[in-house]
């Protein structure tokens, strides 16, 4: 439970974090991004200082003295050492492999500098995301991927990066939360339709239900008994009422391979569970080498096999309904 | 945002061990040995759990080694109180939490008590040796402490801490300096637990037979001294520390007058003088010296007669000695004015002084008492008194580091028997002499001489250490009188070495001392020149907070607070501006791309001067397929060079500008059309 003080300091501290380090495609670190302060090993080692201070004072030793100002020197000359670390790194994304939503996607960073300084123990991560720690050995550019779980579909923003590090003595972390404008294209999460509930399909396996469900040729090629399962947007209502029993009705032909992912083949489900639905249903076509066509609400996309067509359906299923398309292609 | 198991990796360790074992090594000398072992199974432990070969200790062996640790330092120590059983505690905790690093606070703990105790050790000793030793163990601690952070490496990444430590140390080192001047030192809050083993040689407060010939043995320093004027004749250097009033028949200890330390019967400097400021009179110029003495963990100091403070902190006493506000718990700097024409008390001894300078115990030596009062009788100026007694001493006396062993009525013994004794023995006897005549007398202890260094200070040492008499005569006041000057007159002109060099038992307890040497030419040279850098090592660094004041108003002009913050920011501000322009400004170590850039530059001006300049954006390849279209002939070369100048710049091949320049050069092209 996070206290409503808490929520409102965090609150303000977002809005000034958003003010200083505005959304930017690359970012410099430098004074302005970085920012430093004693971590709790910081103070541990204060409080050592006073306890020589101490020490020298009580028994009027100058070389404890003179070792207590050494530490204190140490001290103040880390503050340098560790914003040394983070200091002059340039950051930008350079390339975000799009992934399901609840499953993890690999954002690609690129960190630069301009020298050869060597840089140890870096530890980066989206906020309540994978750490990872890397050295920045002396070339002048290097590449970091990072893992990052989005629980949504959509253009996902993955957060503000942060880059932190306690090298080289751990009393000072220097850290920094940069905003990259990152935006991750997040497919809905796949959902497997696949359960064996019918098994005398006229084809056979997984195959023959997924055409079962996505036969959505235009013509009408016959009715059959209805087996429970069928959608009820098929039942031959017109038989039904006349008395004559349960029936299916049958689109498509057995010639035509083309299949649909319909929208309207999930009926009584919400859009996600919908969506869901359907991107594990393409995942599972894809295999299988047919053409397939995507109907949604407003958007029909015609059959096909190429790899553009899978992405164009995906993405259609990752944006579709939402205000943020990320500039229409 | 740090990872939630922490173990400690190899490099880590590796940095943790060796900081440790420096440690260990660097309390050894004080540490009881059951520790040492105990280190050495701690480390052979740490190791194993870091190979998963041995299981951590469980929390019932943790218990049970922590409490094998505190008995053993009750059986050691007895009592808690104290300098070594602290370290020995720390030290304790310190190797069992090197079991017990679970998270990385545990490691962090493990590296600050390594600091802690790195820093105790100067407690124990302060010499330059032992700092430098210091220094690379703070280095190797700070390695560790570095090692905790940086990530794994293998082969020749694992010296890396080591060289960041060393770097880091580097860069504190001015800064510490500063600190070190100018950071204002306030004296004790509080007294601390001092070292048990300071029974070390030195003047005691007490003298009995044998105690100074002791001393002789001892080749260790006790102070030095180094004079505004020219050194004073050796015969004339009687440093006072003590005066032994009251004698138990065989000991000579202080008396309660000199034991009591009433603000009324110390002058602090600084102080407005006490009444009994005017019962001394001092006549002509001061002598103006100032002493680095040793750490005595006694409060007494030493002086010339007759010597007035002139540092905080130090004292006159009521007869005329100097003290410390504090126990001397480090090496000590004071000043002091000296006045060698003097005259104390001439006008007359208070009657109860009388009485403590004219105690004697009944029971002992009767045959000295006899002599005395016979002699009382048949001289009656006290002067020619002294004369007869010392004419006694100068018949048949010998001075020597190996006197017989006295009985209870030793002064008895010493006079009409074995003659034989050194020091003590002759101030002792003599002081009862005078007694038993009715003059008032006290023995003083301190030192005589000292060895004159050729940088122009005085090294006094253990050997130096002497015992005299004091005795008050009407309208003369105190005077000294020291018998052993009568029976060996070098010992007070030149020193001890000269009289007794050829007894075995001189310089008995320091074997390897380079004293000994001191007839070799060369390793003589050496020996003072390691005792200048030692001196000045006590005055400069170990003395500094006696100087601080003085120092400063030299450099400053005054050392008012604000003046002292304002040196202090200033310089060290500037100091880490220029360590932070050095850490932050990117390495211009990319020279080589920036020629490789100019021949290409180069190459375009050559290029446009033949009609054919490059166009905004146009990368190089571009560039040369379009040049090479119109100019067929040179095709093959352009498309050379823009090969060559692309791999070397930004495909990682060895940069090499003069084989490119070279190549540029050789092209030969003529404007076109």
């Amino acid at each position: 439970m996070i206290s409503p003080f808490r929520q409102f300091f965090q609150h303000l501290y977002a809005r000034w974090l958003g003010h200083r380090l505005p959304p930017a495609r690359q970012i410099k670190l430098n004074t302005r991004s970085l920012f430093i302060f004693p971590s709790k090993a910081g103070f541990s080692f204060l409080l050592l200082v006073v306890l020589c201070w101490l020490v020298a004072t009580n028994y009027e030793n100058n070389l404890v003295f003179g070792i207590t100002c050494l530490l204190t020197a140490i001290f103040v000359v880390a503050i340098l050492h560790s914003f040394a670390n983070l200091s002059g790194l340039n950051i930008s994304c350079s390339r975000v492999s799009p992934g399901h939503a609840g499953h993890p996607l690999t954002i690609e960073l690129v960190l630069q500098q301009s020298g050869k300084r060597l840089r140890e123990n870096l530890i980066l991560a989206f906020a309540g995301h994978e750490l990872v720690a890397i050295d920045i050995a002396a070339t002048e550019e290097t590449r970091v991927k990072l893992g990052f779980v989005p629980v949504n579909r959509g253009l996902i923003d993955p957060g503000r990066l942060c880059v932190e590090s306690l090298y080289p003595l751990g009393l000072f972390r220097v850290w920094t939360q940069v905003d990259l404008n990152i935006r991750c294209l997040v497919y809905p999460s796949p959902q497997t339709v696949l359960n064996r509930r019918t098994t005398s399909s006229p084809l056979d396996g997984d195959e023959g239900l997924i055409v079962q469900i996505l036969e959505g040729g235009e013509d009408f090629t016959g009715l059959s008994d209805y087996r429970p399962g069928d959608s009820p947007k098929r039942i031959a209502w017109k038989q039904f009422a006349r008395e004559q029993g349960l029936y299916t009705k049958h689109y498509g032909s057995a010639q035509d391979e083309r299949l649909w992912l319909d929208w309207d083949a999930f009926p009584g489900l919400d859009t996600e569970a919908r969506l869901s639905r359907l991107c594990g249903l393409l995942l599972s076509i894809v295999p299988l080498d047919v053409p397939y066509g995507l109907k949604l609400p407003g958007l029909t996309i015609a059959p096909n096999t190429t790899d553009s067509h899978r992405l164009q359906v995906l993405r259609e299923l990752a944006l579709f309904g939402l205000s943020d398309r990320g500039g229409e292609r | 945002m740090t990872s939630p198991v922490w173990k400690i990796h190899r490099n880590g360790l590796f940095w943790l061990l060796v900081a440790f074992a420096a440690v260990i090594v660097l309390h050894a000398d004080h540490l009881p040995s059951w520790i040492l072992l105990a280190a050495s199974v701690a480390t052979i432990w740490r190791i194993q759990l870091y190979r998963s070969a041995w299981r951590p200790p469980s929390r019932l062996i943790k218990t049970g080694l922590l409490g094998l640790c505190l008995a053993g330092l009750v059986v050691e120590y007895g009592s808690p109180v104290g300098l070594e059983p602290m370290v020995a505690l720390l030290v304790s905790a310190y190797l069992l939490k090197l079991l017990e690093m679970h998270h990385r606070r545990d490691a962090y703990l493990v590296v600050f008590l390594a600091f802690f105790i790195t820093a105790l050790d100067a407690l124990f000793d302060q010499s330059i040796g032992n700092t430098l030793y210091i220094i690379g163990c703070l280095s190797l601690v700070l390695a560790a402490l570095l090692g905790l952070h940086s990530t794994d490496a293998d082969g020749g990444g694992q010296l890396r801490p080591l060289g960041k430590a060393m770097a880091i140390m580097a860069q504190a080192l001015p800064l510490m300096l500063l600190l070190f001047i100018f950071m204002p030192r306030l004296g004790a809050l509080w007294s601390v637990p001092m070292q048990q083993q300071s029974a070390k040689t030195g003047v005691t407060d007490t003298m009995s037979p044998g105690d100074f010939s002791r001393l002789g043995r001892s080749g260790e320093l006790a102070f030095r001294v180094s004079f505004e004027g020219a050194i004073p004749a050796q015969q004339n250097l009687y440093w006072r520390g003590l005066v032994l009033a009251e004698f138990d028949g065989r000991t000579w200890s202080r008396s309660p007058l000199s034991r009591f330390q009433d603000s009324g019967l110390v002058q602090w400097y600084g102080d407005p003088p006490k009444s009994w400021d005017q019962l001394i009179e001092r006549k002509g110029e001061p002598l103006a010296f100032s002493v680095v003495i040793e750490p005595t963990q006694q409060r007494w100091l030493y002086a010339l007669d007759t010597p007035k403070p002139d540092s905080e902190g130090v004292g006159l006493t009521r007869d005329y000695r100097l003290i410390s506000a504090y126990p001397l718990r480090s090496k000590k700097q004071y000043r002091v004015n000296s006045w060698p024409e003097h005259r104390l008390e001439p006008q007359g001894l208070p009657p109860q002084h009388r009485t403590v300078y004219l105690q004697l115990p009944e029971e002992f030596n009767p045959r000295t008492r006899e002599l005395a009062s016979r002699w009382r009788k048949m001289v009656s100026d006290d002067l020619e008194l002294v004369s007869r007694v010392l004419t006694l001493y100068n018949s048949e006396f010998v001075y020597t580091l190996q006197p017989p062993i006295l009985g209870k009525h030793s002064v008895d013994e010493f006079l009409f028997d074995s003659q034989r004794g050194f020091c003590e023995h002759f101030a002792g006897s003599f002081v009862f002499f005078m007694r038993a005549a009715g003059i008032p007398a006290r023995v003083v202890a301190g030192y005589q001489g000292g060895e004159r260094h050729p940088d122009d200070y005085l090294v006094v040492r253990q050997y130096d250490a002497h015992a005299w008499a004091e005795i008050w005569l009407e309208d003369r006041g105190w005077i000294r009188v020291d018998p052993t000057a009568v029976v060996a007159p070098q010992r007070i002109e030149q020193d001890l070495q000269s009289v007794l060099g050829s007894e075995t038992d001189f310089l008995a307890d320091s074997p390897v001392s380079l004293v000994r040497f001191r007839h070799i030419g060369w390793l003589n040279q050496l020996r003072l020149q390691i005792e200048s850098l030692n001196y000045n090592w006590a005055l400069w660094v170990l003395g500094y907070d006696q100087i601080q004041t003085a120092f400063l108003r030299n450099l400053l002009g005054d050392n008012s607070l604000w003046r002292i913050a304002l040196a202090l920011t200033g310089v060290g501000g500037s100091l880490l501006l220029l360590l932070g322009f050095w850490l932050l400004l990117p390495r211009r170590r990319e020279r080589s791309r920036d020629l490789l850039d100019r021949e290409f530059l180069r190459l375009c001006q050559k290029l446009e001067k033949a009609g054919f300049p490059r166009q905004v954006g146009e990368g190089p390849r571009d560039y040369a397929q379009r040049v090479a279209e119109s100019r067929p002939e040179l095709a093959r070369e352009l498309v050379e060079v823009t090969r060559m100048y692309e791999a070397m710049r930004y495909a990682g091949e060895t940069p090499d500008a003069r084989t490119l320049a070279r190549t540029i050069r050789s092209l030969r092209i003529n404007r076109s059309g």
